[in-house]
């Protein structure tokens, strides 16, 4: 192109049209300049989305194309000590809502729900709940779907976009409600725990461990997820797997637990609808081969979640299913108690074993007479007889000689007081009462009238059923406080043991080994000894060493003159009954408390005496009576002993 | 009239030609992409397109060989023309999305929305080039071009199709700010403008139409609904990079996250596949060719042709500018094709017919005009 005739043209123009259109084709310079501008915006955009923003769109992409999906792994077992699987697994295939990846929600929820055997305002409902979680997590429709429902499904899967179905492994209980007190149960992850939780580990819809074991031990139990990523398009639909992670499962944890001493203890607990504890320890070494609550809570119930009405119907029943008493809840000692009397009267030298106290039924101190249980007196008596007979006269005495804070030196020594440090939740501390205690917080001065209640254990002592056990165990092994243990082993998925028991000495009582052998004595008395509160115990061919008590629940005198079958449940006392065996060699120590169950020997006795039956079976020649024939005869005794 | 005069071989614009095959063949190697590629939709739109390209390719030929003067005299059987397949359009048309857009001609759907903003520019360039005024023109010497551009306009509000509706309103705004207003004209128009914006906004819209704008504002409050196509549109435009995931390979498109991904959201198809790079090239070529059209109306032989020239600029401009606005974030979802780039018989036959003008008028830039002023 010249520009010559370009010239001559554009003179042609201006002659023709003069200014004006040379003014229009001036403004086509400004047109060209909007032009450039724009340009230059979209260039800068692009930039800035491309450039500056590129990788985090770049990553919404990844997001948008790959799905995660989260495969639950395996929860470990729980074995008792010999092995045994008390909780294992078993699959359960859920119907799930994969919100992202569904269109036409309406018409596949109608299409869906007879297949569910569910209505569709049902369905409608669960995803409404699950309204506040982000959408890509899946909505449970229905859990444990049966294999039929499961088949069509999978099988008709390209007509319910954005149904899916997903494995969920669930407990499996081998023992019904065996130790569900000590084992708990999982429930679907909390809000507040998830916000608590490690992202990479937890997200919505999780199962973790809401009590017991499975909540203490949930790094062990829980294992890792596996994750499968695939390609999906914008329907939902899996293009292909990219890569897949499987994934590892829980390590297996090995309780101390023994599933025949825990059994026996739950059926004789339960036979007699005795509300209480039963804890079983090895002597010499700390291991829990039985813990035992009752009333307990149904298990089963808890798989999937727990409905509202079971759960309101656990918190109001009177008999607290859901608190586990071995640790939990604390009672007034009672006679067991006596044990700690003994031990600072004899480790203060206010007497020895063979010092002599009489009883004439009754004690006066101050302007009160306080009673022995056994109205008529024990007469003359030592430490052996007051232990054996359980004599309330002999021990206000020394109570009194010692004095109240060299009792409570001896019970904190013995373990009591203070968490033992057992794996289990919201232990509770007991109570042992000093002076300074009452000053601080009852903000008066101590009467020493008070002093005499606490030497039997009546007066502001609590304890819990484990701290008796362990005192019990305590005094069995001539000191030594061990931490009361319930894992024996906790093995990874290879079998190689990341966790083995070892005995633990919390505290040991050191140079009172004789004064040990002196109660020692007297509690072998109470079950081997001719007038013994618990000589109906016995196992023949074992010596077996105990203490009964009875926990006053009230004071008041309006009950005291009743007929005991006709105080109301909720005031009668409660029994314990703690003891050891063989005497000679002590291996393992029994505490059973019953709530309300009146009196130690008749009530407590016969579960611990099953117990022990159970676990010398192998070892003892004789073959005893049915439990249940001989657990009867023991209930119905008349006789009353404290 | 037809004979075709050697000499307009000559004059005829190779680079400007070349422009516009570079930016056919890029957009419909996109829409290959954009439609499924070898495993795409069972329609395959891009053949379709194709052969709408060849179409338009032939009505070049076609415009190209009589004089664009002879536009001025046909002008307003071509308005009335368009006016009556609005009219059918919008009691006789198929439905889509609630809007009567389609005169079904069994081989392909018109949308005679899209002629009509080719023949308003004609119209308002014939207008303009006859009612010459040096000062500006006054608000009364305005009745006309508003009357002329109200009627199309308002038979495509009723569809209801306010995107293309708004498209013909910023034609007319620009081409009669182009040959210049009087002031207190721009005064008067601005305010009479910003009254029925309001008045429209209040009254007119259809709820839907209030909701994208609404969403617009905000995308992210609503992700999986309204926002999802701005959204998605601004994930794969943003995750192309800096050279893109390679052509045929995007995953926004493929695997069907973006929507409308071969019409209103073809570029950003492009933009994922070939990154930062690729689309300046595009956008490059593509407003090379909008100048090369200004640089057309510049040495235009007469007012008519320069009004012409630039009102087709003003059409293919206006709306990539909104389509590109719409795809990177900037603007609500309106349905305004990129034109030459989405698919769409209408459009696209519509801009290679603009194109097929502006090589008219530059061919004809010497010659003594034909037609009798």
């Amino acid at each position: 192109m010249s520009l010559k005739p370009l010239f001559k043209e554009i003179g042609k123009i201006a002659e023709r049209d003069e200014g004006a259109l040379d003014l229009l084709k001036k403004r086509i310079l400004a047109a060209a300049a909007v032009v450039l501008f724009f340009f230059a915006i979209l260039t800068l955009r692009l930039w800035s989305l491309q450039i500056t923003n590129g990788e985090e769109y770049a990553k919404r992409a990844y997001g948008n194309r790959v799905r995660v999906r989260q495969v639950a792994p395996p929860r470990g077992h729980v074995l008792d000590r010999f092995g045994r699987e008390i909780v294992t697994n078993r699959p359960t295939f859920n119907a799930v809502l994969i919100q992202e990846d569904s269109y036409d929600l309406d018409d596949v929820l109608k299409r869906l729900a007879p297949v569910l055997d569910m209505d569709v305002s049902e369905l409608w409902e669960k995803i409404r709940e699950a309204s506040g979680n982000p959408r890509y997590l899946p909505v449970r429709l229905k859990e444990d779907i049966d294999w039929n429902t499961l088949a069509y499904l999978e099988n008709h899967n390209h007509e319910f976009p954005g149904i899916r179905t997903e494995v969920q492994p669930v407990r499996m209980y081998h023992y019904d409600n065996l130790a569900a007190n000590v084992i708990g149960y999982l429930g679907s992850i909390s809000k507040k725990e998830l916000k608590k939780a490690d992202r990479d580990i937890y997200s919505g819809g999780d199962i973790i461990g809401k009590k017991g074991i499975e909540k203490l031990r949930e790094s062990d139990l829980r294992g890792e997820k596996g994750r499968s990523y695939s390609e999906v398009n914008a329907k939902g639909f899996e293009q292909k797997l990219l890569k897949s992670i499987e994934p590892l499962p829980g390590r297996e944890i090995r309780l101390t637990l023994d599933v025949d001493l825990q059994q026996i203890a739950e059926s004789y607990m339960e036979a007699g609808e005795k509300s209480g504890a039963v804890v079983a320890l090895e002597v010499n070494t700390g291991r829990v081969l039985a813990a035992v609550s009752t009333p307990s809570i149904q298990i089963k119930d808890f798989i999937g979640g727990i409905s509202v009405k079971k759960w309101k119907a656990l918190l109001d029943n009177p008999k607290h299913p859901l608190i586990n008493k071995v640790v939990q809840a604390t009672y007034p000692p009672g006679s067991t108690y006596k044990m700690v009397t003994a031990l600072a009267g004899l480790a203060t030298g206010v007497i020895d074993e063979n010092t002599i106290l009489y009883c004439p039924g009754h004690y006066s101190f101050g302007n009160r007479i306080y009673r022995c249980w056994k109205h008529s007196g024990h007469g003359q008596v030592n430490l052996q007889k007051a232990i054996e007979e359980s004599c309330d006269v002999y021990f206000y005495q020394v109570g009194l000689r010692a004095g109240v804070d060299s009792l409570a030196e001896f019970a904190r020594k013995l373990g009591l007081g203070k968490k033992t440090g057992i794996e289990m939740e919201y232990e509770k501390n007991g109570l042992v009462p000093t002076k300074e205690w009452k000053r601080k917080n009852r903000k008066t001065k101590w009467q020493e009238g008070e002093t005499l209640s606490v030497a039997i254990g009546q007066g502001f002592n609590l304890t819990s059923p484990l701290q008796i056990c362990l005192m019990t165990a305590t005094i069995a092994n001539g000191g030594k406080v061990y931490r009361p243990q319930l894992v024996e082993q906790v093995i990874d998925p290879e079998g190689k043991i990341v966790e083995n028991f070892s005995p633990e000495v919390v505290s040991e009582v050191k140079g009172l080994e004789r004064y040990f052998k002196s109660i020692r004595k007297g509690m072998e008395g109470v079950v081997q000894g001719k007038h013994g509160t618990a000589r109906r115990g016995r196992i023949k061919g074992l010596t077996i060493a105990g203490k009964t008590g009875t926990a006053q629940v009230v004071k008041i005198a309006q009950y005291r003159h009743l007929r005991e079958e006709n105080i109301p449940y909720k005031y009668r006392d409660h029994a314990w009954f703690t003891c050891y065996a063989p005497a000679e060699n002590p291996e393992i120590a029994v505490t059973v408390l019953v709530e309300h169950g009146l009196h130690g020997g008749s009530a407590a006795g016969p579960v611990a005496r099953a117990v022990l039956n159970q676990y010398f079976s192998g070892r003892l020649n004789n073959i005893d009576p049915g439990d249940e024939v001989s657990m009867k005869v023991i209930m119905s005794s008349g006789e009353t002993v404290q | 009239m037809i004979r075709i005069d050697r000499r307009l071989f000559e004059h005829f614009d190779m680079v400007f030609a070349l422009l516009v095959v570079l930016v056919c063949t890029m957009a419909f190697f996109n829409l290959y992409s954009a439609s499924g590629g070898p495993t795409g939709l069972s329609s395959h739109p891009y053949i379709k397109q194709g052969y709408f390209f060849l179409m338009g390719f032939a009505v070049i030929l076609f415009v190209i060989s009589f004089d664009y003067h002879e536009l001025h005299s046909w002008n307003y059987p071509f308005y009335v023309a368009t006016i009556f397949l609005l009219v059918l359009a919008y009691f006789l048309g198929d439905s889509a999305g609630g809007a009567q857009r389609w005169i079904n001609l069994g081989f392909f759907k018109l949308q005679p929305s899209e002629p009509a903003k080719l023949m308003l520019v004609i119209t308002l360039a014939s207008y303009y080039s006859r009612k010459e005024v040096v000062d500006g023109y006054s608000i009364k010497q305005l009745f006309i071009p508003v009357a002329l551009t109200a009627l199309p306009f308002l038979l495509i509000l009723l569809q209801p199709d306010l995107g293309t509706a708004l498209m013909l309103g910023i034609i007319f705004v620009s081409m009669t700010v182009f040959v210049k207003l009087k002031i207190s004209t721009y005064t008067i128009m601005g305010s009479l403008g910003f009254g029925i914006a309001v008045f429209a906004w209040e009254q007119l819209l259809k709820p839907y139409q209030k909701q994208r704008i609404q969403t617009f504002l905000n995308p992210e409050k609503d992700p999986m609904g309204h926002g999802y196509q701005i959204l998605q549109s601004k994930i794969a435009v943003g995750s192309g990079g800096q050279f893109g995931k390679g052509y045929l390979e995007g995953t926004q498109g493929h695997l069907h996250f973006l929507p409308e991904r071969h019409t209103d959201f073809a570029f950003s198809v492009w933009a994922e596949e070939w990154g930062v790079a690729g689309s300046v090239v595009f956008l490059g070529t593509y407003f090379l060719m909008l100048l090369w059209g200004l640089y057309v109306a510049m040495y235009a032989k007469d007012r008519f042709g320069v009004l012409l020239a630039f009102g087709v600029v003003t059409l293919i401009f206006w709306q990539a500018v909104i389509n590109l606005f719409m795809i990177m974030g900037f603007l609500p979802v309106v349905g305004i094709p990129l034109p030459l780039v989405s698919y769409g018989g209408s459009s696209l036959l519509t801009t290679l017919l603009g194109l097929g003008i502006l090589m008219n008028v530059r061919m004809r830039r010497f010659q003594a005009s034909m037609a009798k002023e």
